[in-house]
């Protein structure tokens, strides 16, 4: 109750003396995609060549005083394609709108989405949450980001926002509805308890699936950090951790995470994630970083549940390379390989500053190699896509 | 020459502080005036090219030689992104996604937002008095100016980026004027300049700092100091993971 009273008479309390920040950004892109032989043989996806258009943008708001803040986020995202007009869409619009749940935990739909066509209209509140520091403690109430793990193309240790590193959307993270609660028991060890509710994973309606989740970071010396997960989320239990240690040349990182069987004891079976990485700077110009591991695939799941991974391998080798051909000018190559399957999936981006908070990327994602696993729909539903975006921040 | 300069600066650098014939404690002396024990600068960054400038204004809070928090205040795409480092450690704070981001280590030579700085230059990760060693090696005069010249050797123990860095220092106020700096291979492959002293809370300062690549010289980046501030004092968890995100 004190926090609701704390909530509501923040900006009465406040007037006088709260700094507010309006910020954004606006994203228009347009990709030329070429689908997979077996996504239309296999799969029903019958279209060969089309153009896919999207504006997404993101209008931030925050008001903060002394301690405490209140901060919002309100996403809106128009695509356009010949892809809508079948019903249901092809598959292919919700991978080149990935992360196309934008709220991981939702509680409250606060939400409108609408197909007309060959349109698609989203908006939605996709952070709204009161934060207070109080000493060593930190309260957080409302829809808020959950942003931790070092994983950029797999994060398994985090299921509550999913990295964007196989994809051209950015600028873009997940909701979830809840309440943390942070101590910092030390400069180098804090906690964070955190209690959501997902109405979403019934449709919003009947009974409120909930998540109880600590999530722990340890500095355990200059080096070494560990970060542990324990919790209930989606009907299962899930344990993991993080280990990343500092070498002279680079950081070595790691992850597991277990999920158990269903608790409601629905035919399953328990899943394992892994993840190895390691990430350098080779010169001032150029980063590397190197993500391997292993991810059980959820097969109760159906292709639409792409909110919650978009990683079409299992055993997998990803090399990404940054490198920086001029102050203006950066380029990255990510190549993704399943070592079980041997599919392989190239991902190339430029990006330009273009000044006057405009940036431009030209992107090209290519599966160059088919797998012969074929019961993994994800790789045979993977397209080819050249495209370009223009990116306005203010 | 040398005994000439020596004799008329002499007086003004030990009234400043410095031994004037120690290498050692000139450059202690120097880095003291400059980093203190505490500072907070507001910075204006300015990448220049002949074909486009791009300009960045930065906050920066240092403690010692193994706390620094830096904050983006402009331009609008890397606006409140923060950089936290603790001793060796560095963690890189987005905002707008509420996202903390380990660095690795090595990320410290990495350029920052594109300039000639690294993030080592920025965060003032390496200490010039504590990591290298340094000798006197003769005078030289540069535009008409005579400088004293140090050779800094970097200490074998240490983690720095740059294994030998010659500092140009004036014997008028004893701080540094240049700074080229060598790669392993002892090929000279930056200029840092440092122009228009001034003096805030009691310390000297160059407010004007021009880095220039010698691989290619219509590129700078320059740094404005338009403020700083010694001797601050920051609140018990400023530099604190806790701060870090808590903005």
């Amino acid at each position: 109750m004190k926090l609701l009273l704390l909530l509501f008479l923040f900006p009465l309390t406040s007037v006088a003396k709260v700094v507010p920040e309006l910020s954004g950004n606006l994203e228009g892109q347009f990709r030329q995609s070429n689908n997979n032989t077996e996504a239309k043989e296999d799969l029903f996806q019958n279209w060969n060549n089309e153009n896919f258009y999207l504006l997404y943008g993101n209008l931030n708001g925050k008001i903060e005083k002394d301690n405490s803040r209140i901060e919002a986020n309100w996403f809106v995202r128009y695509s356009y394609s010949d892809l809508y007009e079948p019903n249901p869409p092809y598959f292919a619009t919700n991978i080149f709108t990935f992360p196309n749940q934008l709220v991981a935990r939702d509680l409250f739909k606060l939400q409108h989405k609408e197909q007309n066509g060959k349109e698609q209209v989203e908006s939605i509140l996709n952070k709204f949450y009161y934060e207070i520091d109080l000493g060593q403690k930190r309260l957080m109430l409302g829809r808020m980001y959950i942003n931790y793990g070092l994983g950029e193309i797999f994060n398994p240790i985090n299921p509550f926002n999913q990295p964007t590193g196989l994809t051209s959307i950015s600028q873009v993270a997940q909701g979830n509805d809840g309440i943390s609660y942070t101590h910092f028991l030390s400069d180098t060890h804090n906690i964070q308890f955190i209690l959501l509710g997902d109405k979403g994973i019934n449709n919003y309606e009947g009974e409120i699936d909930s998540t109880f989740w600590l999530h722990g970071e340890v500095q355990y010396s200059g080096d070494l950090q560990l970060d542990y997960v324990l919790g209930e989320d989606q009907d299962r239990y899930k344990l993991g951790s993080q280990i990343s240690y500092q070498t002279s040349l680079g950081m070595i990182f790691s992850q597991i995470l277990y999920r158990s069987e269903t608790i409601d004891n629905k035919p399953t079976h328990n899943l394992w994630d892994v993840l190895l990485g390691y990430d350098q700077q080779l010169t001032n110009l150029w980063h590397l970083r190197f993500e391997g591991g292993y991810q059980k695939e959820d097969r109760s799941l159906n292709l639409t549940n792409l909110g919650e991974r978009f990683l079409p391998t299992e055993y997998f080798l990803a090399l990404a390379n940054i490198y920086e051909i001029h102050p203006l000018v950066k380029v990255s190559a990510t190549l993704i390989n399943d070592v079980k399957s041997g599919f392989s999936y190239f991902i190339g981006k430029a990006t330009y500053d273009m000044g006057n908070n405009m940036e431009a990327d030209t992107f090209v994602f290519t599966p160059f190699s088919k797998g012969d696993d074929t019961d993994n729909v994800a790789q045979k539903l993977v397209t080819t896509d050249v495209g370009v975006a223009l990116r306005l921040f203010f | 020459m040398f005994k000439k300069l020596l004799r008329k600066d002499f007086v003004l650098c030990v009234a400043l502080g410095a031994n004037v014939n120690n290498a050692d404690e000139w450059l202690k002396y120097s880095e003291n005036q400059m980093r203190g024990d505490r500072s907070h600068s507001e910075i204006t960054m300015t990448i220049q090219t002949p074909n486009w400038t791009r300009t960045l204004e930065i906050e920066s809070d240092v403690e010692g030689k193994n706390l620094a928090i830096s904050t983006i205040k402009s331009p609008a795409k890397e606006k409140g992104i923060r950089t936290l480092r603790i001793e060796n450690n560095m963690w890189n704070y987005f905002p707008k996604l509420k996202r903390k981001v380990a660095v690795s280590s090595s990320m410290l030579l990495a350029s920052w937002m594109g300039s000639d700085f690294t993030n080592d230059d920025i965060l003032k990760a390496s200490s010039m008095a504590d990591d290298y060693s340094h000798t006197f090696i003769p005078n030289e005069t540069v535009d008409g100016e005579e400088y004293r010249v140090i050779n800094n050797v970097a200490k074998s123990n240490t983690k720095v980026m740059w294994p030998r860095i010659v500092t140009y220092a004036s014997p008028k106020d004893c701080l540094p004027r240049i700074y080229r700096y060598y790669d392993k291979e002892g090929k000279h492959r930056r200029t840092l300049t440092l122009t228009d002293v001034k003096k805030f809370d009691g310390h000297l300062f160059p407010t004007h700092w021009e880095m220039k690549p010698e691989d290619d010289a219509s590129k700078k980046t320059v740094l404005d100091y338009k403020n700083v501030k010694f001797n601050v004092s920051f609140p018990k968890d400023h530099f604190s993971q806790k701060n870090l995100s808590g903005r």
